[in-house]
């Protein structure tokens, strides 16, 4: 696949912050707590569109943006995991998990 | 001439933009799926076309290898765990309750300021232009470039997987019975 890329740089970066708004208003709107997760990986995955795109586009011979984007995607594996593990336990005390009438600790 | 069009295709002057487009469509409808569908399993199965469609837009950058981890980690690990989670809170989505919160506005409000000022800053900044074509073997350098300059960062990243998993079983365990 040695093909010369005809794309700019600009329309990843365009479509990477389409990406990033849209999960920050799904984390800034949702109420369940599970919701609210998935717009953290939908912020996640705009970061790693512009981690290849910038190693693509900068000096291709390096590979800091690509390692960058695996140790990312392991974090958001952990991420996933924790957040997901309190939101059980959550829903255990609670029984519910959206995230505005778990206001236990509102003064 | 059908050989100097094909010629011209596979050159990528028009196939480029071609999937270009069609991935960004991929990604950005199915996530405005993710935010707005009022039913939560729904939303985490939408999160999957969106998922493969980055995943196409690594191989569309050259990075095949990211690809693979992006189908096997997100599509295979991370959407299957959410629809356990959903699985083990709420039964089924009930359409009754309230998919959001009061600050909907708001959050719209926030969201456009984001993408207005990274539409600035896209705009003031000049970036570089199109680059060579993809280097050799960008697979095995990554594999190099992990196990060796950074395997630091690598190792303490697997560390830090094996901690937020024993976490998790630890924090999600069900309580003893007394």
């Amino acid at each position: 696949m040695n093909w010369v890329t005809a794309v700019p740089l600009q329309a990843y970066l365009t479509l990477s912050a389409a990406l990033f708004a849209i999960g920050l208003l799904g984390v800034l709107v949702r109420r369940n707590a599970i919701a609210v997760l998935l717009g953290v990986e939908l912020m996640l995955n705009a970061a790693n569109i512009n981690f290849v795109a910038f190693w693509r586009y900068g000096s291709s011979a390096n590979m800091e943006g690509q390692v960058f984007a695996v140790i990312v995607m392991t974090l958001a594996a952990a991420e996933a995991a924790i957040a997901l593990a309190i939101i059980l336990n959550v829903y255990r005390r609670f029984k519910t998990v959206n995230v505005d009438q778990i206001n236990l600790m509102k003064g | 001439m059908i050989a100097a069009l094909w010629k011209e295709f596979l050159a990528g002057t028009f196939w480029q933009p071609l999937s270009f487009v069609l991935l960004a469509l991929g990604v950005l409808l199915p996530a405005l799926a993710v935010v707005f569908s009022r039913n939560i399993v729904h939303a985490a199965l939408w999160l999957l076309p969106c998922l493969v469609s980055v995943a196409g837009l690594f191989v569309l950058l050259g990075a095949e290898a990211l690809a693979g981890i992006q189908i096997l980690i997100y599509c295979g690990g991370i959407v299957v765990l959410i629809l356990f989670a959903v699985m083990l809170t709420y039964g089924v989505g009930d359409p009754d309750i309230r998919a959001f919160n009061r600050q909907l506005w708001w959050g719209l409000l926030g969201a456009a300021a984001f993408a207005v000022v990274a539409g600035f800053a896209l705009t003031a900044q000049l970036w570089p232009g199109p680059p060579g074509p993809v280097p050799p073997d960008v697979t095995g350098r990554l594999a190099d470039a992990l196990l060796k300059q950074y395997v630091l960062a690598f190792e303490v990243s697997s560390v830090i997987l094996l901690v937020a998993m024993v976490g998790a079983l630890v924090v999600a365990r069900a309580e003893p019975k007394e």
